[in-house]
C-alpha cells in the first residue's frame, strides 16, 4: 500500500483512513507494507503483519494550493521524486522479499508510482479516492495538471474505490470512469469519549474554500441574536484563516468565536466531547470523516447536503452549505429543544456503531480478491 | 356463511410549511403553517390517481351485482376539507356512491387526531361530534360504527365508543390482544357493551403491502387466489381494512390493482357461503364470542401494532405534551381561529414524521414523509407550537 500521510503526520481524512485500514487488515490473515514519505515524528507498527516503510523525505502538504508560480517546481518536483523513490523500493523488496498480489495507492499523489509498479511488476492495481482536484478547489477553477495525473491513475486502476457515491458519480462524470470497476466503501470511525457539554457550536477542518468555514460565520451571526450566550470554535488551520478573522470582526463576532488554530489530537477529542453541536458546511465533501468523529463524542451534526457522509449517515441533520438561514435555524433548534438533542445524540451514536475500520477493511480485501482473480 | 367486510380509510395529512425558529413571535397568519400549495398538488394528483377512479369503479361493481357488493368508508374531516377546497367532484363522488345503499360510512376523529391519548376526553369527544356533524351534512346519515385515528384503541376509548352510541368499534386484530383466537368474529370489550371488528392483517397487508411485491412467494395475487383464501378461512367475518390509497396510488396501476379489484366479487360469489357485508350490517348480524381486554393502546400501525409510531421518542413525546399543554389556554381565549388551527396541528400524521423508527418501518415512514428525516420534522412542527405558544403569552 502506497500512502501519503499516516498518523500523527496528518491533514485529513486519507491519512485517518491509512491508519484504520492498515490496523484492521493485518488482523484478516493479511501482510501490509504500507510506504509512506519519511516524517520527522516518525511512524511505527507493533503488529508483525504491518510494515511501515518510510521513504526518502518530503516537506510537501497535500491540500495545499500551489500558486501559478510555482507550478512545475519544487512541489511537483518533489512528488515525482516521491513516486520515483516508492518505485524503486517495491521493486527492491520485490527481489528480496518475493512478489506482493496487490499494489494500492491512495488519491494523485500516490498515482504515479501505481501505475509504474502496475507495468513493470505486472500487479493489479487499486486506487482509492479520497477526494479529487475538484473537491480540493471548491469546484473553482480546478487545476488541470491534477486532473490529468488523477484520470491516468483512474484509467490504469484494476478497480477504484471511492469514499461515498457523490464521489463515484464525480469519477464517472468528470473523469469519464466506467462505474463498473468503482466500488464504494464508506469511511469509519474509533469512537471519542463524550465529554461535559457546553454552549458549544463547533467548526473543525482545514480553513480552506473547500470546508466551507465562512457560511458557518454566517450562521453564527444570525445564531448570536437568539442565543447570546452561545460560543463558536473554528478550530484548524489553512489558507483562508486570515479571511475568516476579518469576517469574524466585521460580522461583530469577536466574543463569540474562537479561533484555535491548529490543534494536538487529545484536544481534537476534548473539543469534540464538550461541543453541543458540529457543523461540517463543506462546499464539495467526498465524506467528512470529522462528523463521524463528533456524533461518536455524542454531538449531534448538522452536515451539507451533498457531503458523501449524508448519504451514508441516517441521524444527522442535513443543509444546503449556502443555506445559512437553515443552518441557523437547525443550530437554535438544537441548542432549544432538548428532546431533539438528546434523540439526536443517542440515535447518533447507536448509528456510529455500524461504521467500524474493521468493516472498511473487510470491504477493501473483497476488492482485492476481485482484482487478484 | 362467512362474510368479507372491505373498509376504506380515506385521508389525506396536513402537510406544513417551512418554519424556523426565526419566524417565531412574528406576525404571522395561522394559515401560514400550512402549505396550501403542496396539500393542494398531493390531494389534487391522488384524486386523480386514486379516489375518482377507484370509486367509479365500485359504483360499477355495485351496480352489476344489484347491491350485493358492499364496502365501508371512513372518510377524515381533513379529507373532506379538501375536496371543498380543492376539487368537489370528488366529495359529489362519495355522495353518489353512498347513494347506491351498499356503502356504509364510519366515524372517527374530525381531524384523525391523537386526541383519545390526552388525560381527558373532553377534546376527543368534540371532535368525534364535529365529524358526526360533518357526516350527517354531506351524507344526510348518522354512523354506526367507530373507529379510531389508526384504530387506536384501548378499553378506555371502547366504553367512551359505547357511551356516545356506537354499536361497533374497529381495531387491529393483533396476537397482543387475541393470544390465540381468531380476529374472524367479534368481541366484547371487558368494560363494556359495544361489538368490536378485527382487522384480518394478514389478508388485508397481503392487498395493501405486498400485493406488488414480487419477492412474495405468493406474487403475483390474483382475485380467484385470493377468493379462495377467504373462502377457506374460518369464522363469521373476514375483515379486509386498508388505505384506500392502496388502488393506484401505493399500488400503481400497471400493478394490476385496479383488475384485481374488478374481479373480486365476481370470484367471491363463487363461493355459496360467502357475501359481502358493510361494517353496520356486520354489527347488526353477528354475536360476540368472546372478551378482549386491552388496558394499554394498540393500533394497526407499524411491526410493533402500539403506539410508539407517534409517541416513540422523546420528541414525539415533548411535541404531544405541547400541543395537549396548549388546549387549556387555547380554549379559554375562544378564538375560533387558534382552535381550528390548533386541531390541524393534531393531526397524527405530524408526530409520524417525527419517528426513529429503523428497518423496514423508517422505510414506510421516509416513503410517506414530506421532511428530508424525522430531525427537520421535529423542528419543523416545534418551532410552529412555539410560535403559538408565543401567541398566547
Amino acid at each position: 500500500m502506497v500512502g501519503w500521510e499516516y498518523p500523527p503526520f496528518k491533514a485529513g481524512g486519507l491519512a485517518t483512513h491509512c491508519y484504520g485500514l492498515t490496523r484492521s487488515l493485518p488482523n484478516k490473515n493479511m501482510k501490509v507494507h504500507f510506504y509512506m514519505p519519511k516524517t520527522k515524528q516518525g511512524a511505527n507498527s507493533n503488529n508483525p503483519n504491518l510494515k511501515i516503510i518510510e521513504v526518502g523525505e518530503s516537506e510537501i502538504f497535500p491540500y495545499d494550493r500551489p500558486d501559478a508560480k510555482e507550478i512545475g517546481g519544487h512541489f511537483f518536483e518533489a512528488v515525482y521524486r516521491y513516486n520515483d523513490l516508492v518505485v524503486s523500493k517495491v521493486m527492491e523488496t520485490i527481489k528480496t522479499e518475493g512478489k506482493y498480489d496487490v499494489i494500492h495507492c491512495h488519491d494523485w499523489l500516490t498515482m504515479k508510482a501505481g501505475t509504474k509498479l502496475k507495468k513493470s511488476a505486472g500487479l493489479p492495481l487499486v486506487l482509492t479516492i479520497h477526494s479529487t482536484e475538484y473537491d480540493r478547489s471548491g469546484w473553482i477553477y480546478p487545476n488541470q495538471w491534477f486532473i490529468d495525473i488523477e484520470r491516468e491513475g483512474m484509467l490504469n486502476a484494476d478497480c477504484i474505490i471511492s469514499v461515498s457515491e457523490f464521489t463515484k458519480r464525480v469519477c464517472v462524470e468528470k473523469y469519464g470512469i466506467n462505474p463498473n470497476k468503482i466500488t464504494v466503501i464508506h469511511n469509519a470511525v474509533y469512537p471519542i469519549e463524550e465529554g461535559q457539554k457546553q454552549k458549544i457550536i463547533l467548526f473543525l477542518g482545514r480553513l480552506t474554500i473547500q470546508k466551507g468555514a465562512e457560511f458557518f460565520l454566517k450562521a453564527a451571526q444570525k445564531v448570536k441574536n437568539h442565543e447570546p450566550d452561545s460560543k463558536f470554535v473554528i478550530a484548524g488551520t489553512g489558507d483562508m484563516l486570515p479571511k475568516l478573522i476579518t469576517q469574524a470582526i466585521n460580522l461583530g463576532l469577536s466574543d463569540q468565536v474562537i479561533f484555535t488554530g491548529r490543534l494536538t489530537d487529545e484536544e481534537v477529542k476534548h473539543i469534540y466531547g464538550i461541543s453541543s453541536v458540529y457543523v461540517m458546511p463543506s462546499v464539495s465533501e467526498p465524506f467528512g470523516i470529522t462528523a463521524l468523529e463528533a456524533i461518536s463524542a455524542g454531538t449531534p451534526t448538522i452536515a451539507s447536503k451533498t457531503a458523501g457522509f449524508s448519504e451514508a449517515f441516517t441521524n444527522c441533520l442535513r443543509v444546503d452549505f449556502w443555506d445559512t438561514d437553515e443552518m441557523a435555524n437547525k443550530i437554535v433548534s438544537l441548542l432549544r429543544y432538548n428532546p431533539l438533542h438528546r434523540t439526536l445524540a443517542s440515535e447518533g451514536k447507536r448509528e456510529i456503531n455500524l461504521f467500524t475500520w474493521d468493516r472498511v477493511a473487510e470491504k477493501t480485501q473483497a476488492v482485492y480478491r476481485g482484482v487478484m482473480q | 356463511m362467512t362474510s368479507v367486510c372491505l373498509y376504506f380509510e380515506v385521508h389525506q395529512p396536513i402537510r406544513l410549511n417551512h418554519f424556523s425558529v426565526f419566524h417565531i413571535g412574528g406576525k404571522n397568519c395561522y394559515s401560514e403553517y400550512f402549505n396550501r400549495k403542496l396539500n393542494e398538488d398531493i390531494f389534487t394528483k391522488v384524486a386523480k390517481k386514486c379516489y375518482l377512479p377507484t370509486n367509479n369503479l365500485l359504483i360499477e361493481l355495485i351496480r352489476k351485482y344489484d347491491g350485493r357488493f358492499r364496502v365501508s368508508f371512513s372518510l377524515t374531516g381533513t379529507f373532506v376539507d379538501y375536496c371543498k377546497n380543492f376539487m368537489p367532484e370528488v366529495l359529489d363522488s362519495f355522495k353518489e356512491i353512498f347513494k347506491t345503499g351498499a356503502v356504509d360510512m364510519i366515524e372517527e376523529t374530525y381531524y384523525h387526531s391523537l386526541s383519545s391519548l390526552f388525560d381527558e376526553l373532553d377534546e376527543f369527544e368534540e371532535q368525534v361530534r364535529m365529524h358526526r356533524d360533518m357526516i350527517a351534512d354531506n351524507f344526510n346519515y348518522i354512523p354506526k360504527v367507530f373507529r379510531n385515528t389508526e384504530a387506536i384503541f384501548d378499553n378506555r376509548i371502547a366504553k367512551k365508543a359505547s357511551d356516545m352510541g356506537y354499536k361497533g368499534i374497529i381495531t387491529e386484530g393483533t396476537e397482543k390482544i387475541l393470544g390465540w383466537r381468531s380476529p374472524n368474529y367479534l368481541y366484547k370489550p371487558v368494560n363494556s357493551d359495544i361489538k368490536v371488528l378485527l382487522r384480518n392483517y394478514t389478508l388485508s397487508d397481503d392487498v395493501g403491502f405486498r400485493f406488488s411485491a414480487r419477492m412474495w412467494k405468493d406474487w403475483p395475487l390474483t382475485a380467484d387466489k385470493y377468493a379462495n383464501w377467504m373462502a377457506n378461512t374460518q369464522g363469521d367475518l373476514v375483515n379486509l381494512f386498508m388505505d384506500y390509497e392502496t388502488f393506484g396510488e401505493h399500488q400503481w396501476t400497471e400493478t394490476g390493482i385496479f383488475n384485481f379489484l374488478r374481479y373480486l366479487p365476481e370470484e367471491v360469489f363463487k363461493h355459496e357461503h360467502m357475501d359481502f357485508v358493510t361494517t353496520s350490517t356486520a354489527v347488526e348480524r353477528y354475536q360476540t364470542v368472546g372478551e378482549i381486554d386491552v388496558p394499554w393502546a394498540i393500533s394497526w400501525a407499524d411491526a410493533d401494532r402500539d403506539v410508539s409510531t407517534w409517541l416513540g421518542n422523546d420528541m414525539q413525546i415533548a411535541c404531544f405534551n405541547e400541543l395537549k399543554n396548549l388546549g387549556r389556554q387555547i380554549k379559554e381565549k375562544g378564538d375560533p381561529e387558534l382552535i381550528r388551527t390548533w386541531r390541524k396541528l393534531q393531526t397524527s400524521d405530524h408526530l409520524y414524521y417525527c419517528s426513529t423508527k429503523g428497518l423496514a418501518d423508517g422505510d414506510v415512514h421516509a416513503y410517506f414523509s414530506p421532511y428530508d428525516g424525522p430531525y427537520d420534522g421535529f423542528i419543523n412542527y416545534m418551532n410552529i407550537l412555539q410560535d403559538i405558544k408565543h401567541r398566547l403569552k
